[in-house]
This record gives C-alpha cells, structure tokens and sequence, in this order.
C-alpha cells in the first residue's frame, strides 16, 4: 500500500529546505512518451487515414501490448515511483483526494503519483487492455487475419467490435480528463508536473531521499520482458499458424470465370446468399436488362458451383456483410445496404478509370478478391 | 512420345491449307438454309437502331465500338474488343461462341432470333472487315 513517504507539503519558495530529486526514471518517461504517440497513431490510422492504413493501425495495436507489458514489468521492477505498489490507494484515500481537489484549494502534493493520478493510470492500464484484446478479436473475426483468425467467429467479433469501438471513445474522455487532471493539480500543488514528465525531476523537501527509494531492477526486468515475449510470441505464433475460420479456398470454375466474366469480373461466390445466386441462374434470358442465357449443361455446372461455394459456406465479414440485401433490387450486390456505404465516398468518376472496370470489378481495387478476405489493408485505388 | 509429338506438330504446322474455322461456321449456317452472304445487309444490322429487344440494348453499338474497328464497352464497363477480324483474330472461331451470341444479342437488341441469312450476313461483314 501507498503510505506517507509519497507525500510532501512542499513550498517553492523555501529553496533551503528543498533539493530536486529524479521522481520519474528514463524507462517511464519513455513508456509515457511512446504510449502518448502510439494512441495517437491508432486514432488517426484509425478515424483519418484512408481504410487501406489498417496495417499502421494494427501496429499501433501491437506496440500498445507491448507497451503494457513493459509497464506492468515496470510496475514491479522499475523505480519506487514506477512500481504499482507505490501508488495502490484505498478508495477511501483516493476520495479523499478527489474531495480536496473539488474545493480547488491548494492540495498536497504527492512525490509519485496522486491517488487520482494513480486511479487514471489503472483505468488507463485496463482500459488499453480491453482495447487491445478485443481489436485482436475484431481483427480475427471480422478480418480473418491475425492470431486469433482461427478461433473468433464473426458474431463474437461483432460484439467486439462493439466494446472496441466504445471503449476508444471512452480512452478518448479519459485522456481528455488526464490532461485537466494535470493542469488542476500543477495548480493546486505549484508543481510543474508537465516539466516533469520530460525530465522526470521534481522539486521535493530535504528529508525525501535524493536516491529511490527502492532501486529499479533492470536486469531482472529485461529478464523477465524476455521469458515473457517468447512465450507470449510463441502462442501467438502457434495461434497465427491455424487456418482462418470461415475462409475456405475456393477452387477456380472455368465455367463461372469464363461465361459470366464475359460482361463483367465473375464475382466472388461468397458475396451473395445461396438463394440470390440460384436465382440470378434462373433467369437469366432477363440479367439486368440483358439477354445472358446459357446453355442448360454450362447452368446446371455454374449453378451447383455457386450452390457449393455461396454466401453461407463463409464466416468472413465480406459473406456476413453481403448477406444483407437491398429489398428493391435484392439480386443486385453492388446495391446491397453494405456496398453503397462502404463506397459512398468513391467519385463515380472513379469507377469509370479504365484501371478499375467498372463498379463490378471489385478486383479493380481489392487486390485480394479472389481469396473473399477483401483486408482494408488490400484496397489499392488507382489514381488514373 | 515427346518426338512423336514434335513431328505431329510440325505436320500441323506445315500443312499448307488451313481450314478456316469460320468457314465451316458460315457452312453451317447455309446448310440451315442460307445463301451467299449479303455484306450490305450485314454493315446495315450493324448500325441499325432496332429498338424492339430489351430497352436497354437498342442496338449493337450499344455495347460494341461505334465501327467494327473500335473496341466497345459492356454496361457494367468491361472492353469488348473490335468486332472486327482484323482488329480481333480470333473472332467468330468458336462455333459454340458464335451461337451463344447470336442468342442473346439477336433476342436482346432485335426481340427475336436471327435467321440463318442474317447471320452469314453479319459473320461475313465482320470478317472483311
């Protein structure tokens, strides 16, 4: 538990009884540094860049893991004001606390963290954590990329995506009161705390000890960050090695390829419903507006092929997407509620581009259609 | 075996008349009753606007080049090349081709199937082209 060593009523202005001690060591100013960039990373690669930046976003998902498990490494075996242990607070401290800085008087001013300074960075810690696990779920379910592509369903990622999605906004009000957090106690303390965070140094009465209070361990540390890399690495490279569930390979049709890549790219079998397809086969002597019969034997072969291999036979998100038609032209992919919205911000000009062939060429632009995967990170949109 | 092939495949090679495989496409439609082909008729259904198939295909440079030379374009934005043979080799060389067009575009841009004439007509025009 916390305890009094933390705390120190301090005055600027008594220099004599004062002396500058290093609060923050190099490694935690580092984390705080690089977890500050990374977020931010993953919110423009996120919110900003074009759909094609998830390959940054998803890095910025991998160093945030690898950021926490730094600090929770650090938390145990960095410096005294590193270590969890240093600012663990009771509930009843931490009100306390919350309670003194409301009446915006002059507060006392903890060398380490404050109790509220310390509830954010375990809320922060949990917070990133939730956020970084679920996008791993979301990645594997929705994606079919990643170490958990062969466990998660695209159901459970949905749910996950959800949590995702709301909890960054979540880490995004939690910033945004961190920072006030700050501002209010540099304040009510008279501390500069932002220099601080840069130099980790920190005005504090004489009888603090200039050395931590408990050395950091580093050697230890980097020990055990190493023991734990691998065997986290190898999990999740055993994991990675599974196929993706719900993507199978879908063998080549001449039949399909030939006959209906004649007037447009054969679409991939999994972005309608069984049914739709069957139903496209039936008629086709009326094929949106166009006469596209074909001879009875080459029906029956391309009909079974997309029976075989449609919609419903894939667990990817482009077959759970798709499955949602649109109620007035319900055989029309390129119309489906989930088409026009991830399309919407295309020009039509754009679709004209000889590179791209045309709204039904989706290979025009999805550089990996035939694998039905369709990852953001494949989207490539020709400039001319 | 692999020099048996090689020798098959230089008789192939030197055999000095190659049939035409349009030829016996063109036979074919005669023996259904046409005669010799007409290549006026043939530009003529070309560039005809018909209008009496699906609204959406009026005529075959809806779709095809605006001459037999040009390269055309499907409503979805796919290229069709020149309809042309000497734009485009390989035109009207698989009987099985030939006919499944015929079908759907004689039905789609005129409303009904063409006659046997009318094919040796166009297949004609297309091939002096």
């Amino acid at each position: 538990m916390a305890d009094d060593e933390n705390t120190a009523q301090t005055s600027p202005t008594a220099t004599t009884t004062t002396h500058v001690i290093t609060v923050w060591d190099l490694p935690i100013r580092l984390f705080h540094l690089a977890l500050v960039a990374v977020v931010l990373v993953a919110y423009l690669s996120a919110y900003v860049l074009p759909e094609n930046a998830l390959g940054l976003h998803l890095w910025s998902g991998y160093v945030t893991v690898a950021l926490l498990v730094f600090r929770l490494t650090w938390g145990w075996l960095g410096s005294h004001y590193s270590r969890l242990q240093s600012f663990a607070y009771s509930p009843a401290h931490i009100l306390k606390h919350l309670q003194e800085l409301a009446t915006l008087r002059p507060v006392t001013h903890y060398i380490g963290h404050n109790p509220s300074g310390a509830l954010m960075v375990f809320a922060l810690l949990m917070v990133l954590s939730i956020i970084t696990v679920s996008g791993l779920m979301v990645l594997g379910g929705e994606e079919n990329q990643g170490p958990l592509a062969g466990i998660i369903s695209y159901a459970v990622a949905e749910h996950a995506a959800t949590v995702h999605n709301v909890i960054v906004l979540l880490l995004l009000a939690m910033v945004v009161l961190h920072i006030a957090g700050v501002l209010l106690e540099t304040k009510l303390t008279g501390q500069r705390l932002v220099r601080a965070m840069f130099n980790g140094r920190k005005t504090v009465p004489l009888s603090t000890p200039s050395l931590p209070l408990r050395p950091a361990r580093p050697v230890t540390a980097a020990a055990v960050l190493t023991v734990f890399i691998t065997i986290a690495g190898s999990v999740l490279w055993a994991l990675s090695t599974m196929p993706a569930s719900g993507l199978i390979t879908l063998p080549a049709n001449t039949a399909y390829e030939g006959e209906c890549g004649d007037c447009h790219s054969a679409f991939h079998p999994s972005l309608m419903p069984i049914a739709s397809w069957a139903k496209v086969m039936g008629g086709l002597d009326d094929h949106f507006g166009e006469d596209a019969s074909l001879d009875a034997e080459t029906v029956t072969d391309i009909t079974s092929y997309l029976t075989q291999y449609g919609g419903e036979k894939w667990d990817t998100e482009a077959s759970n997407r798709f499955a949602i038609l649109n109620p007035a032209k319900p055989l029309r992919i390129t119309a489906t509620p989930y088409w026009l919205r991830k399309h919407s911000a295309i020009a039509p000009a754009q679709f004209k581009l000889k590179s791209v062939g045309g709204k039904t060429n989706c290979g025009g632009c999805h550089r990996d259609q035939q694998s039905g995967r369709f990852d953001d990170q494949n989207i490539q949109i020709p400039k001319e | 075996m692999k020099i048996l092939l090689i020798l098959a495949l230089g008789i192939l090679l030197s055999s000095p008349a190659q049939a035409d495989p349009r030829d016996d496409i063109i036979a074919g439609f005669k023996a259904q009753g046409a005669g010799d082909a007409n290549l006026a008729n043939g530009q003529k259904m070309y560039s005809t606007t018909y209008g009496s198939g699906k609204p959406d295909t009026p005529k075959c440079t809806t779709c095809h080049g605006a001459t037999p030379q040009q390269g055309g374009q499907t409503r979805t934005g796919k290229a069709i090349d020149p309809m042309a043979v000497s734009r485009t080799e390989n035109r009207f060389t698989d009987k099985k081709m030939v006919d499944k067009w015929f079908r759907r575009n004689c039905k789609g841009v005129i409303g009904r199937e063409c006659t046997a004439q009318e094919k040796v007509d166009f297949l004609t025009f297309l091939a002096s082209q």
